[in-house]
């Protein structure tokens, strides 16, 4: 059953004079608990359906759906607390707030919610652990490598338990090693947590860690079939 | 630097303010309604007014006097200055038996027994760190402190009080047998203004004629000139209400400007825009607020170390910082941190989550 769903979804920029279509009446559907590995050049509109699905942008025709929210229709205080309750995102520059902790940058989508403070508690130990960062808590992010931020980005998408994680390039920024362990966990999170991951990525080697790849070319979508060396 | 700038407009703002609330206290404190001063008529300044000390039987002669006590005042300067000195010399069981006083530190006898010894009052003392026992002098005058005083009358606590003899002996010109002004305790504050003419009207042929006012009116017409400095102040604390606005904010526009996409960030994991405003506008409010704690320390810790206060015409106004000066003076840095913090807030509210992410809104 599809989990995410693209209906005939048309996007468009200005870039000064220009109009730029990245993609144009456009279908997809993502099951629920797949690990979607969408490649494609730079400026192709990768980016851009990613944010579409986590209702971040709006498509100028065409209809998303994730779950049984169609995201198109959300106003933009619904936008924020479905984004909330359902999407964990990873950027590729990590984007923590540099002045809170490694658990404070967890905690934050928890702000937003009811939450005892025991219970919010309770909840980032439990996403900082899943990343391997138990002992980390009171760190600021630049007292952590690249990959261990990358990490904490992970548990805040995590920590609310989101069922959908967009993740933007998450590997662009570190080093083979980090890159290598960053994709594990994200593969781990979809094997044993059975959450939804549509990640965008330069690299080809990610593409085994998914369910299943694509590349955007030109506004269409390709399965991705060749192996990485 | 804004936090400081902030704190140094706050110290100027309620130091402005505390002064005129130290203006109001006295012009209003002590029993000024049931209390008439007689002045050598044409005569501002207490060392131009020389009244015989005689006027007493005359005044305390006409109905609804209930009592007369001859003031001999000497001081240093008689422009506006912040650091006047002035000696209240009076018959000494009248004195006691007609201000206000609580002696706080020091002996009430010996000040009654010895002829130089003075009481000195608390913001003066503060100001010029006298205690007990010091010696002191003052032109020709030698004087031992014999205690310090405080009074519900606030221009009491800046002067000196000593024997009226021994200060009309002080100075170049032996002065015995003159005073500088008669203070007159009536019993019906309602026939001031009857009581006043009455004993103009007596006077009016005697050698030095004289000007009876109320306490109250005598003090404003002395502080006026205070007062003209008051509303530059004002002035000056409305710059000093602008300052704050300008600094914050050019400090909450460039910390917008800096985090645009950390508030991308904030509205995509869910937070709603006028949460984005909240935070910035709470994020004013702190700077302005701690500014303001600091700014009102410093400006209490001035007031209190050096006692100062501000004399004109041998009446001497110091600086309240009352609890409500300290309110006032914390809201306007809020007020105006919020307003500064306005536009950038929201600004902050229409962050374009795609661009901020993209590291270009």
């Amino acid at each position: 059953m599809s989990f995410v769903r693209f209906e005939s979804v048309t996007k468009s920029f200005s870039l000064g004079e220009h109009v730029v279509i990245p993609f144009a009446k456009l279908s997809l559907e993502v099951d629920e608990g797949e690990f979607l590995v969408m490649l494609g050049p730079s400026g192709s509109g990768k980016s851009t359906l990613l944010n579409l699905a986590a209702g971040i942008d709006r498509p100028d025709e065409g209809r998303v759906y994730v779950g049984d929210t169609e995201v198109t229709a959300l106003g933009s205080v619904s936008a924020a607390d479905w984004r909330a309750r359902t999407v964990g995102f990873v950027f590729q520059d990590y984007s923590l707030i540099p002045v809170l902790t490694a658990y404070e940058n967890v905690e934050v989508p928890l702000w937003l919610t009811h939450m005892s403070r025991a219970d919010r508690h309770q909840r980032v130990c439990v996403a900082l652990e899943a990343v391997g960062l138990s002992d980390r808590h009171g760190h600021r992010p630049k007292q952590l490598s690249g990959g261990e931020q990358q990490r904490v980005a992970i548990a805040r998408a995590i920590v609310a338990d989101a069922s959908l994680i967009v993740a933007d390039e998450p590997t662009g920024n570190l080093d083979e090693e980090s890159a290598k362990s960053v994709l594990r966990l994200l593969q781990r999170l979809n094997n044993e947590r059975g959450k939804t991951i549509l990640m965008v990525t330069h690299d080809v080697r990610a593409v085994e860690h998914g369910t299943r790849a694509l590349r955007l070319i030109k506004g269409v979508l390709h399965e991705f079939k060749e192996r990485a060396l | 630097m804004t936090v400081l700038g902030a704190g140094l407009a706050v110290t100027l703002l309620v130091g402005i303010e505390s002064f005129s609330a130290g203006l109001t206290r006295a012009l209003h404190s002590g029993d000024k309604a049931r209390t008439l001063i007689v002045y050598r008529s044409n005569r501002y300044c207490p060392q131009t007014s020389y009244l015989p000390e005689r006027y007493v039987e005359e005044i305390s002669a006409i109905e609804g006097v209930e009592s007369v006590l001859p003031v001999k005042v000497f001081l240093n300067n008689c422009r506006t200055n912040l650091d006047m000195i002035t000696f209240h010399g009076a018959p000494v069981e009248k004195l006691l038996a007609t201000r206000d006083i609580q002696v706080l530190e020091g002996d009430l006898g010996a000040f009654q027994s010895e002829g130089d010894a003075v009481l000195v009052g608390r913001d003066l003392a503060t100001r010029r760190g006298l205690s007990v026992g010091d010696k002191f002098s003052f032109g020709d005058i030698i004087v031992k402190v014999a205690g310090i005083f405080q009074s519900s009358d606030s221009t009491q606590e800046g002067v000196i009080l000593t024997h009226l003899e021994f200060l009309q002996r002080s100075g170049p010109v032996d002065r015995l047998g003159t005073v500088t002004q008669f203070e007159v305790r009536i019993d019906d504050p309602a026939q001031a203004e009857v009581i006043a003419s009455k004993i103009d009207a007596r006077l009016a042929t005697a050698e030095e004629p004289t000007h009876t006012r109320l306490q109250a009116a005598f003090l404003e017409r002395a502080t006026s000139d205070l007062r003209e400095i008051l509303r530059f102040g004002r002035i000056f604390g409305a710059a000093c209400v602008a300052i704050v606005v300008v600094l914050v904010a050019n400090t909450i526009f460039m910390a917008v400007h800096d985090r645009r996409r950390e508030l991308g960030i904030l509205r995509a994991i869910g937070f709603h825009a006028h949460q984005l405003a909240a935070m910035v506008l709470v994020e004013a409010a702190a700077i302005a607020l701690t500014g303001g704690v600091l700014g009102l320390v410093a400006i209490f810790a001035v007031i209190r170390l050096t006692g100062v206060a501000v004399g004109v015409e041998g009446v001497q106004v110091s600086f309240a910082l009352t609890p409500g000066v300290a309110v006032m003076g914390l809201v306007s840095a809020l007020g105006a941190a919020l307003i500064a913090a306005l536009i950038p807030a929201v600004r902050a509210a229409q962050t374009d989550v795609v661009k901020a992410i993209r590291g270009g809104a």
